[in-house]
């Protein structure tokens, strides 16, 4: 059975039980976002948990409620739960009885306003087996999730769930596209890949042609064979021969230049936050200098800054001057 | 078409008893793969491009031999030309080798050991390319020959000299000799 439910592991590229997985790995079935801690009555995120609250879908057998009307099983579960019930632990969620009695809490002692009010967890999972005669208050149908989730009185929960899942919306969407784009020098799906390192792509900055991030880095770092000139061949993409400089690994393809562009951002700003291996906090000589991706602070935290010496010559040309050393110089000098 | 499955089903068989034979290293591998990939590929398109008919070795998806047709409007027109393939271990980093072994008067072409003049196969390549894609280039090196940079240097001059008509009867000679089924 549960084959049928879709893996989250597979479902962000990083499954590593592979066929073996007892989850399935089939984009059609529907993913699993049920809160088990719940179900079994005590999920210490209560409100804030971001799996979904909703009652086990079928109820614990037992052998008399299966003969029994609904209401009696009900009833039954209500004179076991509700007798504890007076002196502190609330009543579990699930009992609809349970659920009146919260409602005539509120009514007479509760909080009249409506903002601190709960919503109807059953209808925010999708389905309230109360419809219109519900007591709690069903919140606004999301037009991402289509789910009643939205609190009606709490303007910033609502824009924040929309913002969420309006972002793991388009997340899953762009994974499920990215599925099918092929590597155009090993012509395997990327995303089919064997290890999960391998299930990258390699974005090239100047074209938007696809390669599998282990592909792309052999080619470019292949040794050039006589004649061939790095430049033009190697550092140019292998389709359309666009040179580009540097290879930004995604898990995901995107499908406009802007999400391309958010992804090279986001990489650029992780680099950003790493130490530079080679200017070792500014012992060391960073050969890449200023374009470097990575992070020149000093010891104490402090940035490097470059100002850039320019040469002029005589003919006008200018030159940004590297470091120079006056050992360098009289190096080459012959006396 | 049950011919075309017994032949995948010995190249795998033949894979998998390569692969244990030899401690495969991951360069190989690589290139298995994608030597596979584009064998499935040649089945599929076989139909598609009439003028390239691409086979594998039986035993050694290394070495491939393709047959093309001469391209019409050109002295090679109605010729079939045989190309020899030896892929080397790290493909598609490195190009193909292709040879003619049917003798052809081409400027670009050793008249004697078959070897091709072309950039692709040489500093321009690009792991984009296929083996079928490589044919393709060919058929267009034979409709557009380069006569500056000539291997064949008696067909070079021919063309460098303007004696176009020349060219096109010793080409013409040369396909009729070798590239066409022998009459009675």
């Amino acid at each position: 059975m549960s084959k049928r439910i879709l893996c989250k592991f597979f479902a962000h590229g990083a499954c590593l039980k592979g066929d073996n997985c007892e989850f399935s790995h089939d984009w059609k079935d529907p993913s699993n976002n049920i809160c088990t801690f719940y179900q079994r009555g005590n999920c210490s995120y209560g409100s804030r948990c971001r799996y979904e609250h909703v009652k086990p879908s079928r109820p614990p057998p037992a052998s008399s409620s299966a003969l029994l009307p609904p209401g009696t099983y009900l009833s039954s579960e209500r004179g076991l739960t509700s007798a504890p019930s007076a002196s502190s632990p609330p009543p579990p969620a699930w009992t609809l009885d349970s659920l009146d009695d919260q409602a005539n809490n509120n009514n007479n002692t509760g909080p009249t306003n409506p903002e601190d009010k709960p919503i109807c967890s059953y209808a925010a999972a999708g389905d309230c087996p109360r419809g219109d005669q519900c007591p709690h208050i069903h919140g606004d149908l999301c037009p991402t999730c289509a789910k009643r989730c939205l609190h009606p009185f709490r303007p910033e929960e609502r824009e924040e769930h929309k913002k969420a899942c309006e972002k793991k919306h388009k997340q899953l969407e762009a994974l499920k596209l990215s599925q099918d784009v092929e590597c155009c020098v090993c012509l395997e799906r990327v995303l089919s890949k064997p290890t999960p390192a391998e299930r990258k792509f390699g974005l090239l900055t100047e074209c938007d042609h696809a390669f599998c991030i282990g592909c792309i880095r052999n080619w470019r770092s292949s040794s050039p064979s006589t004649g061939m000139d790095v430049n033009s061949t190697l550092r140019a993409c292998p389709i359309c021969r666009k040179l580009s400089y540097f290879v930004v690994p995604s898990v995901i393809w995107f499908s406009d230049p802007e999400e391309k562009k958010e992804i090279m951002d986001n990489y650029r700003d992780k680099l950003r936050s790493i130490d530079c291996k080679h200017f070792n906090f500014g012992d060391g000589n960073c050969p890449f200098g200023t374009s470097c991706f990575y992070k020149h602070a000093f010891h104490d935290g402090r940035l490097e800054e470059v100002v850039l010496r320019h040469l002029d010559a005589e003919d006008g040309q200018t030159v940004i001057a590297k470091e120079i050393r006056l050992s360098d110089f009289l190096e080459n000098m012959r006396i | 078409m049950i011919c075309a499955d017994l032949k995948v089903v010995r190249l795998i068989l033949y894979l998998s008893w390569r692969d244990r034979l030899l401690c495969a290293n991951s360069d190989m591998q690589q290139s298995r793969a994608r030597l596979f990939k584009e064998y499935k590929e040649v089945q599929r398109e076989k139909v598609a491009d009439p003028d390239i008919q691409l086979v594998c070795d039986d035993t050694n998806i290394f070495k491939w031999t393709a047959l093309i047709k001469g391209p019409s409007e050109t002295p090679y027109e109605g010729g079939v030309f045989q190309l020899a393939f030896a892929v080397p271990e790290p493909y598609p980093l490195q190009p193909p080798q292709v040879r003619f072994l049917t003798k052809i008067f081409h400027p670009n072409v050793h008249f004697k050991t078959g070897e091709i003049c072309l950039d692709i196969l040489k500093n321009a390549w690009s792991p984009a390319w296929t083996l079928q894609s490589v044919c393709r280039a060919i058929i267009a090196l034979m409709a557009h020959p380069e006569a500056d940079s000539p291997l064949n240097c008696d067909s070079g001059n021919l063309l460098r000299s303007g004696d176009v008509r020349g060219f096109n009867s010793m080409a013409r000679m040369y396909t009729r000799l070798a590239a066409m089924p022998k009459k009675g």
